[in-house]
């Protein structure tokens, strides 16, 4: 979402537009696994449409981005929600995730973040949160993916190409949708214990479980 | 298959030359180069397509690693000037593409000009590796090796050649010309071809008399409110578009009135459309359209430990070590382009950025603008348009 993160001050608005209104809901499902008082990392927060959502339900978020106007509006905004206590944001990426403590977490979670990413900081980031989650900690992702039968694919092909355009001419780059995310998760060590897609199935909820093995 | 493949290299080199505005972006990762090892040099460069390929055909013959890091598409000045190949692509390049598990040393060669975007101190404390800034250009890898990492004036320096002039011009003319038939075809079927070949005839004049008018691009003298040097190329540059309108009218033997209106007006927006941001196009001058264009370096000398990597990275070979009290000084300050990359890389804070009115650009403000703020610098005319365009 390439287009809006270059405007960070109309992301929010404009991310629900094109997601036709989709995203709040996705998020507002995923967040039903976070429970009070969990610690929670938010992997790619930017304005922090996750991060606030588990907030309101009790949480303790620490979210990361590296794009620090993103950032700053999450920061306005937690000022504004009288929740500064609750948030910590740092301006780091993907590849500094190992930075944290191990079991520093109960909750990793990110939306729309894993789209961005290469499949190398994808593998990197898997294998990395398991060293900073607690064993029977959740894994949280909502993000685009590419839809699994050929009939859909062509039709999510169909209905990018102009969004594809469009950003590419605004913006001179594009997001791609994840491919065999699934896979990605459970060969990283994962148990997926829920998965929800959209009609299209171009866009996922996932929701897995990491169990430390005792080797 | 070798022929093949040069029919390829060139094939790829003109299409992405002509669409030069825009970025193409390639798979991000570790490339081998050849056979190499676990003592093998490791390079970076961009994602832009062309700068990849252009790269690998420079490191032919040399058993490496080239890690591809993310800059959206664009290439590695711009990319690190307007803060989109930064500190984040380069640390994440390093510890997600597995080259720590392929190497045994912890040096990585960048290629110079990402030192406005990249701070080779914050790489050495996130990952424990040691930047060392390649050459400007990638033509001199192999040459540098062979001097054990020692640059080399020339190979320091960044470069107008006639080359890199016929490659903006067709870039520019391409632009245009597309532009251009879209709206005359329609209108003047018959002039289009004509209309075209005036289009390439300006943009080659104008990039190829460079060397020429350069020093007029120089002066700083005004001239009411306009810089005079610059008044003067204009008018030197149309003159060459009006020889074009009398050579094509004799050649159709043919005078009417419209004819002659419609081709001034229309060369007229061509001289002004590629002028306007001359200077930014060229490597070599400093965008008229930038704040920083104002403001100049100062030094504190007194802070200066004489580490020479300012002279490492300056583009322009603007500095010199002073060997007698192993301070810096500039020698060649009328040359800068105010990229920043000695600002950004000091170690000690000596350099920043200064104006008439004795305003300060601190060092960190200077990182700072160059990294991160993304998409909020304008370098040249081609951000300019993009930025607007995401603002409007
Ligand atoms: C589409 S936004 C989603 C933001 C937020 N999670 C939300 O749902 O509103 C993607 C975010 O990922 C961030 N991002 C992209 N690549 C990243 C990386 N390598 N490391 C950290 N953050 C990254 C971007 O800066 C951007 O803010
Ligand atoms: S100015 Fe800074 S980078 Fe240049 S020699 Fe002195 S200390 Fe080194
Ligand atoms: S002296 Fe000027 S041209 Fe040289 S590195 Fe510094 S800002 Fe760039």
């Amino acid at each position: 979402m390439k287009v809006l993160e270059s405007a960070p001050y109309r992301y929010d608005r404009g991310i629900k537009i094109l997601t036709l209104g989709r995203i709040t809901k996705s998020y507002d499902r995923i967040i039903e696994n976070i429970q009070e008082n969990d610690r929670v990392l938010d992997i790619g927060c930017g304005t922090g449409m996750l991060s606030f959502r588990a907030i309101l339900k009790g949480a303790h978020v620490t979210g990361f981005d590296i794009n620090p106007e993103m950032l700053s509006i999450a920061e306005k905004r937690a000022k504004e929600l009288d929740a500064k206590d609750k948030l910590v944001l740092i301006e780091m990426g993907v590849a500094e995730i190992d930075s944290f403590e191990k079991n520093e977490f109960d909750i990793v979670m990110s939306g729309l973040c894993f789209s961005e990413l290469s499949i190398d900081e994808t593998n990197f980031v898997l294998d990395k949160i398991k060293g900073i989650i607690k064993s029977g900690g959740l894994l949280l992702i909502a993000d685009e993916v590419k839809p699994q039968s050929i009939l859909k694919r062509i039709m999510h092909f169909l209905i990018r190409i102009p969004l594809v355009i469009f950003t590419y001419i605004l913006t001179q780059t594009t997001s791609r949708a994840i491919s065999g995310l699934e896979q990605k998760v459970e060969s990283a060590g994962y148990i997926i214990t829920a998965t929800k897609r959209n009609f299209l199935g171009n866009f996922i909820e996932l929701v897995a479980r990491y169990e430390e093995s005792d080797v | 298959m070798k022929f093949t493949n040069f029919l390829y290299y060139v094939f790829i080199n003109i299409v992405e030359t002509l669409i030069r505005f825009f970025p193409v972006p390639t798979k991000t990762g570790c490339r081998k180069i050849g056979s190499p090892d676990q003592d093998s040099p490791v390079f970076l460069t961009c994602n832009f397509h062309l700068t990849v390929l252009r790269v690998k055909r420079a490191l032919r013959g040399i058993d490496c690693y080239l890690l591809v890091a993310n800059s959206k598409g664009i290439n590695v000045w711009c990319a690190s000037a307007g803060g989109l190949l930064n500190n984040h692509s380069v640390i994440s390049i390093i510890k997600t593409s597995g080259i720590e598990e392929k190497v045994e040393h912890k040096k990585i060669i960048l290629p110079q000009l990402a030192a406005p975007g990249i701070e080779a101190n914050e790489i050495k404390k996130k990952t424990g590796w040691n930047v060392i800034w390649g050459p400007a250009d990638a033509k001199d890898i192999p040459s540098f090796l062979k001097k054990n990492f020692v640059k080399t004036t020339e190979m320091n320096s960044i470069r107008f050649s006639i080359i890199q002039r016929i490659e903006v011009a067709s870039m520019w003319a391409f632009m245009i010309s597309i532009i251009l038939t879209i709206i005359w075809l329609p209108l003047f079927l018959r002039e289009t071809p004509a209309m075209l070949i005036q289009v390439w005839y300006i943009s080659l004049v104008v990039f190829l008399l460079f060397p020429l008018y350069e020093p007029l691009l120089r002066l700083r003298k005004r001239l009411l409110f306009v810089n005079l040097g610059r008044i003067l190329v204009f008018l030197i540059i149309l003159f060459s578009a009006a020889v074009g309108i009398v050579i094509y009218v004799f050649a159709i033997k043919q005078y009417e009135k419209w004819l002659l209106i419609r081709w001034c007006i229309f060369s007229v927006s061509v001289v002004i459309l590629i002028m306007i941001d001359l200077a930014g196009t060229t490597p070599v001058i400093k965008s008229g359209l930038l704040e920083e264009r104002t403001f100049s370096i100062a030094i504190e000398k007194e802070k200066c430990e004489g580490t020479g990597i300012c002279i490492q990275v300056c583009p322009r070979n603007c500095y010199e070590l002073n060997s007698k009290t192993n301070k810096i000084r500039m020698i060649n300050a009328e040359l800068c382009v105010r990229c920043g990359a000695c600002i950004v890389q000091c170690p000690f804070d000596v350099l920043y950025f200064k104006n008439e009115k004795g305003q300060v650009i601190s060092p960190d403000n200077v990182r700072k603008f160059k990294l991160n703020l993304m998409g909020k610098r304008d370098c040249c005319i081609a951000c300019k348009i993009s930025n607007q365009l995401i603002k409007a």
